[in-house]
């Protein structure tokens, strides 16, 4: 089998090499424990396409780097074994070197080639490292926590609400609890099941399942009328929920990795379930909760500014969207304090803030690649 | 989704030749070449005959009418209609005929409620969908209505119908075998309502059905044309609950196998259809199958999942976590590990999934074990593409179908594996479900279901 492949592996490189005829692209570029892209050249800048072959014997990580920033101009990631794979980009003039990141050993980087002239090229992006991220995370963790804190004071409003049978009292304790909780989208991988039993959609067995708890289930309750003594223990639940989280939260972690992914990951869900109204059990207020979601996108990126603002030049627009995102949705909030339920918006409103909403995603979503951790 | 892109060309590990079984009708249009070639000419010149395969006297009649007309100008005119038309399907066999062929280039999935008010109503049903579709998929003229009534024919496929691949797919669901036909002794013994996994979000209007349709040709007016010309037949019969149409795309870059709207090639790893082994042990109920009921040998579970893929969310993912969620390349198709489309990945060689996460699509759905080659499944899917959502988001994704002789062993453990598979996020499975794909109708005086209804 081993013999196939590296047949196999020949003839793909001699096509290669055939197909390029003359022209001054080098070969396949080896990548191995040995040595981490051998000896290559390139006579002049311009778009190119690398195809670097990896001729260890594990997994690897391949980024073609400028040496002496360590800043990252294109990567393979996954790349198998006795594999080749494409490393496409416009090559500027100046320094170029592979790094070789193989499982278990440490980073190696090979000779430095310095493309002469004077052109730009595809920008490089300094990598983001764990040790970067870590302090992120913690301090994610510690919003998370006082949210936490918050929350559970809430959910204690709300459930003596239901529990003196103040329905109306208790829908607008429930949107305040409610609004707290989406807050902390970031966290909501790292809750764990937690998440499932405070503020998931009903399930297949439907709305007057015995098995749905929490926030949703308890708004379903109190805007189609049920009685105070139905919704006792659904208020209760919730709050028994809520405060095993705040407990077993500090043994929690929120992902390096989350910090970055969540940032569009957020306002993704937010699109999907609540600006459809997928996620509305009567309250009619997705908006506000599209709202809080926007403001647990700004606290990550708060976090992350110092690392985004020398690596993502659209990051001023992307707040800009965001802001233009949060004031549409502010203007749909009644004087009396209630929201437009979303099938209630006019439809120019409803396109404007759909419109939002995906511009500031299209423009959110670089930032998980920008700002994922990587091994230098 | 066209898988191995050629249904005739067994992938490495395949059959010997003793095992081969006549090669299925090709999914694409005609190859160029003398055959090809004579089948226009015949057009053209009014030859009437048998150019294609299983013609009958509608089809013969239609060229001698086109032959009527002046010569010159009805050869252009014949050439150019005809373009691109793929030859007719044989309509009967001791399978049905649609089941092997790679996805044609158009789809409609029909689930219909069947409304005869008895079993011979129910006969006579499959009686008239069993004669459209023999005519459809052979080809003719329409007999013209006259003055006695509006016209025979949609005419949307003009004044001929020509039969452009046109396969018609017949499946029962479970609902069919309730009290209404006195069929409960001779339901399939795993034709239940689909089963819904996690992270389903099944709409009941879009889910189950007595009777599926799927009609598949080279061309949507082909399509819709038969589509309409089985309900005009059928229309005290049955009424249509859900429908969905779809199409499978070119294989870019020429040579490999068509992408879904993900952008991942899709279907590279199936079953070979030409190996009657693998065809009797995975696709084939076969005489005698445990806890069958004897008239299901020769048809197949049909499992057909509707699922939206969240495209703008997706493009908005980088292709690093694209591939590793899918476990290919998204460019080549290849295996992460591999060099090859059709290479088989080394996860033994690869156990903690460092270069194919173990999460990966591709493991999770073939791990490519001894213990699980009997769970592989036949998939035909196709991209469906239908409007926009509530937010504006395009509302497009897979109308994925699969075929297989056990629901239980084949779809449903392969599903039990991708049980919160990193892909979950993207997509969102919103109906289909699941139906026994009726065995194949034999001769002129057969009909779907004869054996279920005897």
């Amino acid at each position: 089998m081993r013999a196939l492949r590296l047949l196999v592996i020949a003839a793909i490189a001699a096509a290669a090499l055939a197909a390029c005829g003359g022209a001054a692209a080098p070969g396949a570029i080896s990548v191995s424990t040995a040595s981490c892209g051998g000896d290559w050249h390139l006579a002049r800048p311009g778009w190119h396409t690398f195809q670097v072959r990896n001729d260890s014997t594990g997994g690897a990580e391949i980024d073609l780097v400028n040496p002496a920033s360590n800043a990252i101009y294109a990567e393979i990631a996954n790349f198998g074994p006795g594999t080749t794979a494409p490393m496409r980009l416009n090559v500027g003039s100046g320094a170029y070197a592979f790094r070789c990141l193989f499982d278990d050993q440490d980073p190696m980087t090979g000779r430095t080639v310095t493309v002469p002239g004077h052109a730009k090229g595809t920008p490089a992006v300094e990598p983001v490292t764990y040790n970067q991220l870590t302090p992120l995370a913690i301090r994610y963790q510690a919003y998370t926590a006082a949210g936490l804190d918050t929350l559970a004071t809430q959910a204690a409003a709300l459930q003596a609400a239901v529990a003196q049978g103040h329905l109306a009292a208790a829908k607008r304790a429930w949107l305040t609890a409610h609004l707290t909780y989406e807050r902390l989208g970031a966290a909501y991988d790292a809750f764990g099941d937690f998440d499932g039993e405070i503020n998931s959609p009903a399930g297949r067995s439907g709305v007057h399942s015995s098995q749905w708890t929490g926030f949703y289930r308890l708004e379903y309750g109190l805007w189609h009328g049920q009685p105070a003594r139905e919704l006792i223990p659904v208020a209760a639940t919730l709050t028994k929920d809520v405060l095993a989280l705040r407990k077993a939260w500090p043994g929690m972690q929120v992902a390096q990795l989350d910090v970055g992914l969540r940032t569009h990951e957020i306002l993704e869900n937010a699109l999907q379930f609540q600006l459809t109204g997928a996620d509305d059990y009567g309250s009619g207020t997705t908006l506000a909760t599209t709202e809080a979601n926007i403001t647990g996108t700004r606290e990550l990126l708060t976090l992350l500014h110092p690392l985004l603002v020398p690596r993502y030049a659209a990051l001023p627009d992307t707040e800009r969207w965001l802001d233009r995102l949060q004031s549409l949705l502010e203007k749909q909030q009644r004087t009396d304090g209630s929201w437009v339920p979303v099938a209630s918006l006019p439809p120019d409103a409803r396109e404007q803030i759909n419109a939002a909403c995906s511009q500031a995603l299209q423009l959110l979503a670089p930032i998980a690649d920008i700002t994922e951790p990587r091994n230098i | 989704m066209a898988e191995s892109a050629d249904p005739g060309q067994p992938a490495a590990g395949a059959p010997q030749p003793a095992d081969e079984l006549p090669a299925p009708v090709p999914p694409g249009p005609a190859p160029p070449g003398p055959a090809r070639r004579s089948f226009l000419r015949g057009l053209a010149g009014g030859v009437a005959g048998g150019v294609i395969a299983g013609g009958a006297a509608g089809a013969a009649a239609g060229y001698a009418y086109r032959g009527s007309r002046p010569a010159p100008a009805a050869a252009a005119e014949d050439a150019d209609l005809v373009s691109g038309r793929l030859p007719a399907v044989p309509f009967h066999g001791r399978y049905q005929s649609g089941i092997l062929p790679g996805p044609q280039q158009q789809t409609a999935v029909v689930a219909f409620r069947v409304t005869a008010a008895s079993r011979a109503g129910l006969t006579d049903l499959l009686r008239a969908v069993t004669d459209r579709a023999r005519f459809l998929t052979t080809g003719g003229i329409p007999s013209p209505a006259g003055i006695g009534g509006p016209p025979a024919d949609s005419g949307v496929l003009g004044p001929d119908v020509v039969p452009d691949g046109l396969t018609v797919t017949a499946a029962v669901g479970s609902t069919l075998f309730d009290g209404r036909y006195g069929l409960a002794t001779r339901r399939p013994a795993q034709l239940t309502p689909m089963r819904a996994f996690p992270n389903d979000n099944l709409d009941p209007a879009q889910t189950g059905g007595d009777l599926l349709l799927q009609f598949s040709a080279g061309h949507a007016d082909t399509v819709l044309h038969a589509l309409r010309d089985v309900a005009r037949h059928t229309r005290g019969g049955m009424q249509a609950v859900w429908r969905i149409h779809g199409f499978s795309s070119p294989a870019r870059p020429a040579g490999t196998v068509p992408r879904n709207l993900m952008g991942f090639m899709d279907g590279i790893s199936n079953p070979a259809t030409a190996s009657r082994t693998q065809m009797d042990s995975l696709v084939w109920i076969q005489p005698g199958a445990a806890g069958e009921p004897a008239w299901t040998a020769g048809g197949s579970y049909l499992v057909v999942r509707l699922i939206r893929m969240f495209v703008e969310f997706w493009d908005r993912v980088s292709i690093n976590e694209q591939e590793k969620m899918f476990g290919r390349r998204r460019d080549t198709g290849y295996p992460l590990d591999s060099i090859s489309i059709h290479a088989t990945p080394d996860f033994a060689n690869d156990a903690a999934g460092d270069v194919i996460p173990l999460s990966a699509h591709i493991r999770l759905a073939n791990p490519r074990t001894p213990q699980t080659a009997a769970s592989r499944i036949l998939r035909r899917g196709y991209n469906y593409d239908r409007g926009i959502d509530e937010v504006g988001d395009l509302d497009m994704g897979l109308i994925f179908t699969c075929f297989q002789q056990d629901i239980k062993r084949q779809f449903e453990a392969v599903q039990t594996r991708l049980i919160d598979e990193p892909l979950v996020d993207y997509i969102s499975p919103f109906g289909g479900g699941y139906f026994l794909a009726l065995p194949g109708v034999t001769g002129p005086a057969d009909y779907y279901g004869r054996a279920l209804l005897a």
